[in-house]
């Protein structure tokens, strides 16, 4: 019985490998052909998205980066899916997260404080305000069962307004006016609050949110793997009638793990704040929260996968940006091959499912 | 010859089953099923089946659950394809794509699941997907007048479903099938639902069914309905065909047989009980209920439950529970008897704490529990075995020993993280003592047999810390004989160290085996209650049907 379960648990892992990875190179091979259509020659294409990606310390820097933007909101997410919940309102929960982190920043003192606390503090309080958005759309659920998927999108979208309205108004956190050239964002935050480089002087913008992720992959992968709470969740999620007859708080559980969600949607962020921008901009986050969505899909509960598809992310996302500067293809294109990405990648999960069931 | 014995676990493989005789009439056989075999994933859910359907005839399809006499109905109806192997509706083969094709062919089927609209009239319902154009709901009307009378069908055509009784309902399905003029009518455990009266006019239905022209499938693991209606009989045992017979009335002993793999002298009350055989279920609820009562309640035994003048509407504002009052005491089985939905779901919903009742007194010992949820009624020793073990019972998709211990899993804390070797380790341990048998603790619920979930349930109901109280809702449904006798040998261990026990259960017969009084429950009310002895099985009877004694 043993020996018929291991020699079939063989393929599947080796499936498990090369199946996304053959959806990653088709959408890539689909994707080529279509910027081949646009009019640029490929070779060109090709070299602006590798320079972008991974062509210097700097561009490595920054695809990872903005992998740990996306990697964090897909950690928030595969927790509230043990929890059989979908997050949908990474990019507001980020917003929140931006616009505490820099109230806290420039306003809150933050600055003032001694040593690691100046720039601990404000991402504390970006985790928790993402926590309280979060918490919002699971105490609608429990209360009068919204469905989170419609409340968290649309939670989403206040905060992106409250996010605008925040860098519009000088008695919130736009800079002073002092010509009308001024643009709409905040003054930059103090150089205290800024994420400590983890080399100093080199052109390499990785910072201390890398080890943070990392720890939190970890802790995120006992958490729901191995404690007694992660088993609460996954009862919770799975038949929320027997859970109840098990004496669980399911109102609870659902509350928290839509918190948590939402702690790691504002703690990205303050990691994109402090970390890079330095000053917030209506146009703080360009979709990182619904590529964190992705991401969280992708991964299919699984840490490891949330960090594989996050690093995917993140380098396509640098290599896009850079051969849309340089090589002139349209940006477009770069929404088209991470969508293709993503259909190529559910056809293979879909197989390996099946391939498990035989 | 009465009776092929096939001797199961002795057989070769490849051992070919003789052709079945063929019907008595010798006109042929209606449908002949040869070497039909299917698998679903692992599952041979039949194997090498073949057997004759005559012209006019009642044939029994006997088997324990997972017998795989479903799936056989379903390859008749075109539900599933087989494997392997041929069907010859006469004369010509018998390869449905679909039920459509089966209906065009003549066959109809009642599910055991009624597939009704309940907002709907009964003539409506039985307009859908046949009428085309305008509907003729007097015509319609008619033919349903007409049917009802030619086969004792009473029904209203214009009534709502939704305030008909089951029976009337599966009345419904039947006339369904029967507008159709079938040649074959398959019944897929027709009478799990039914009062005995209804059983008994059910029964005379088919007859006159058969009578008519039509041959008649009927389903069942109930024994007497084979002894009074069928002309012959196919025992079926984990996809294979054990024996058949064609007096089975004569051949009842050797049917059982087949059919569990015992001899029925060497069965407790509860598994005689469980396949409804009338004579050895009296006799055997006679045995068990004098013996359950010579572990009499000892006068000064306490109340451990103690329920009065509960009320419950449910969602439409229907009452549910009609001011229900109950007391258990000490080491005493009290039995809820009646028709299914009469109130003994949301019963069991109340004491379990999942639904709250409008008023009333609910308390175990000196805990009030009215309003509590259900963690507050574990906290005061009460262990409750749902009705719906997949719903409210488990996490289907989680191990074992999760679900062995879902109820404490914080016991298993340690470090701040789960223990799961300590899990694992206490899981094995109940498994062994509640004869749980899975490859490991490991596994996830859903991949074990139905009588081993429930045996899971159990124990973990049984250990909750300081159990004073089980209830205990339909135990029993779905199992094989064997787990039967397991969960209530079970129960009535439990019962003898002095567990209060309140069993729910539609299986009267189950119930005058195992409890010391019964209560029998009415469109919410309690009707009645006595002491649990055979011969007062008509008062039951009376109470249950809705009538005061």
């Amino acid at each position: 019985m043993s020996a018929i379960a291991s020699r079939r648990a063989l393929p599947r892992i080796d499936r498990g490998v090369w199946l996304p990875l053959l959806a990653v190179v088709t959408a890539l091979a689909i994707g080529a052909l279509l910027v081949a259509a646009t009019g640029v020659a490929l070779p060109d294409a090709a070299a602006a998205f590798a320079d972008g990606a991974w062509g210097s310390g700097y561009a490595i820097g920054a695809s990872i980066n903005r992998a740990l933007a996306i990697g964090l909101v897909g950690l928030g997410f595969i927790v509230a899916q043990r929890a059989n919940l979908t997050n949908v309102g990474g990019e507001g929960q980020i917003a929140l997260g931006g616009i505490a982190a820099t109230a806290m920043s420039l306003y809150g003192g933050a600055s003032h404080l001694a040593g690691p606390l100046a720039f601990v503090m404000p991402m504390l309080a970006a985790t928790l305000a993402g926590a309280a958005w979060g918490a919002i759309a699971g105490a609608m659920k429990v209360r009068f069962g919204t469905n989170e998927v419609i409340s968290t999108l649309l939670l989403s979208f206040i905060g992106i307004w409250v996010l605008y309205g925040c860098v519009q108004s000088e008695a919130l956190l736009r800079q002073p006016m002092t010509t009308s050239a001024t643009l709409p964002e905040s003054l930059e935050i103090p150089e205290a609050t800024h994420l400590p480089r983890l080399w100093g002087e080199a052109d390499v913008p990785l910072h201390v949110g890398l080890p943070l992720a990392l720890l939190l992959c970890a802790v995120v992968a006992v958490v729901i793997n191995r404690t007694v709470f992660g088993t609460m969740l996954r009862a919770v999620g799975a038949n929320p009638d027997a859970a109840r007859r098990a004496g669980m708080p399911i109102g609870g559980c659902i509350v928290l793990a839509m918190a948590i969600a939402g702690a790691f949607g504002g703690l990205a962020g303050a990691l994109m704040l402090q970390g890079e921008q330095w000053t917030l901009k209506a146009r703080f986050s360009s979709g990182y929260g619904f590529d964190g969505l992705v991401v969280g899909l992708l991964a299919r509960g699984s840490v490891k996968g949330v960090i594989a598809s996050a690093l995917l992310f993140g380098f396509l996302r640098s290599g896009g940006i850079n051969m849309e500067l340089v090589a002139n293809v349209p940006s477009a294109i770069v929404v088209v091959i991470q969508g293709l990405i993503i259909v190529t990648l559910a056809a293979a999960a879909l197989w390996i499912e099946r391939g498990a069931v035989r | 010859m009465s009776i092929e014995a096939v001797a199961p676990g002795t057989g070769s493989h490849a051992r070919p089953v003789a052709a079945p005789p063929a019907g008595g009439d010798g006109t042929g056989a209606l449908l002949s099923l040869r070497g039909l075999r299917k698998r679903f994933g692992a599952l041979v859910a039949l194997d090498d089946v073949s057997l004759d359907i005559a012209r006019s005839e009642i044939h029994c399809l006997l088997g324990e659950n997972g017998a795989g006499k479903s799936t056989l109905c379903n390859l008749i109806f075109g539900v599933h394809a087989p494997d392997a192997g041929e069907m010859v509706l006469d004369g010509r083969p018998h390869r449905p794509g679909g039920p459509r094709d089966a209906l065009a062919q003549g066959i109809a089927m009642v599910h055991q699941h009624f597939s009704l609209v309940s907002d709907l009239t009964v003539v409506d319902n039985l307009l859908l997907g046949q009428a085309r154009g305008v509907l003729d709901r007097a015509a319609c009307a008619q033919r349903v007048a007409a049917l009802a009378d030619e086969y004792g069908l009473a029904i209203a055509p214009r009534a709502r479903i939704a305030d008909l009784s089951v029976g009337e309902r599966q009345r419904v399905e039947i006339i369904k099938c029967l507008m159709r003029s079938p040649r074959l009518l398959v019944l897929d455990e027709p009478t799990a639902v039914l009062l005995p009266d209804e059983i008994r006019a059910l029964l005379a239905v088919c007859e006159r069914v058969a009578a008519g022209g039509c041959s008649v499938v009927l389903v069942t693991h109930k024994l007497a309905e084979v002894e009074r209606a069928a002309h012959r009989a196919t025992v079926l045992r984990l996809g294979r065909v054990v024996a058949r017979s064609d007096a089975p009335a004569r051949d009842m002993r050797a049917l059982v047989r087949a059919m569990i793999q015992r001899d029925l002298s060497g069965l407790g009350a509860m598994a005689g009980a469980a396949l409804g055989t009338d004579a050895v279920a009296t006799a055997a609820a006679a045995d068990a209920g004098a013996a359950a009562r010579t572990i009499t309640r000892r006068p000064s035994a306490a109340v451990v439950l103690d329920v009065e003048d509960l009320v419950m509407h449910d969602a439409g504002g229907v009452v549910a529970l009609d001011h229900v009052g109950l007391a258990v005491h000490e080491g005493e089985i009290l039995g809820i008897a009646g028709v299914e939905g009469n109130g003994q779901s949301e019963l069991a919903a109340v004491l379990s704490g999942m639904t709250v009742a409008a008023s009333g007194r609910y308390r175990v010992g000196a805990h009030d529990l009215f309003g509590r949820p259900p963690k507050a009624v574990t906290r005061a020793g009460v262990g409750v075995v749902p009705e719906d073990r997949h719903r409210v019972g488990c996490v289907p998709t989680m191990p074992l020993a999760e679900n062995l211990f879902l109820d404490r899993l914080h016991e298993f804390r340690r470090f701040g993280l789960l223990d799961r070797r300590a899990l694992l380790a206490k899981a094995a341990a109940s498994m062994r003592e509640f004869d749980v048998r899975a490859s490991g603790a490991d596994q996830p619920f859903e991949r074990l047999s139905g009588g081993n979930q429930q045996k899971a349930v159990l124990a973990r109901e049984l250990t909750v810390p300081g159990l004073r109280l089980l209830i205990a809702a339909q135990p029993t449904r779905g199992l094989d004989v064997g787990a039967v006798e397991a969960v209530y040998g079970y129960i009535r261990r439990a019962c003898e160290r002095g567990l209060a026990v309140l069993l729910i259960s539609s299986e009267l017969d189950e119930l005058l085996a195992m409890c010391h009084r019964i209560a029998v429950m009415y469109r919410g009310r309690i009707m009645g209650e006595c002491d649990a002895r055979p011969d007062e099985r008509a008062r039951i009877g009376a109470w249950m049907a809705g009538h005061a004694a």
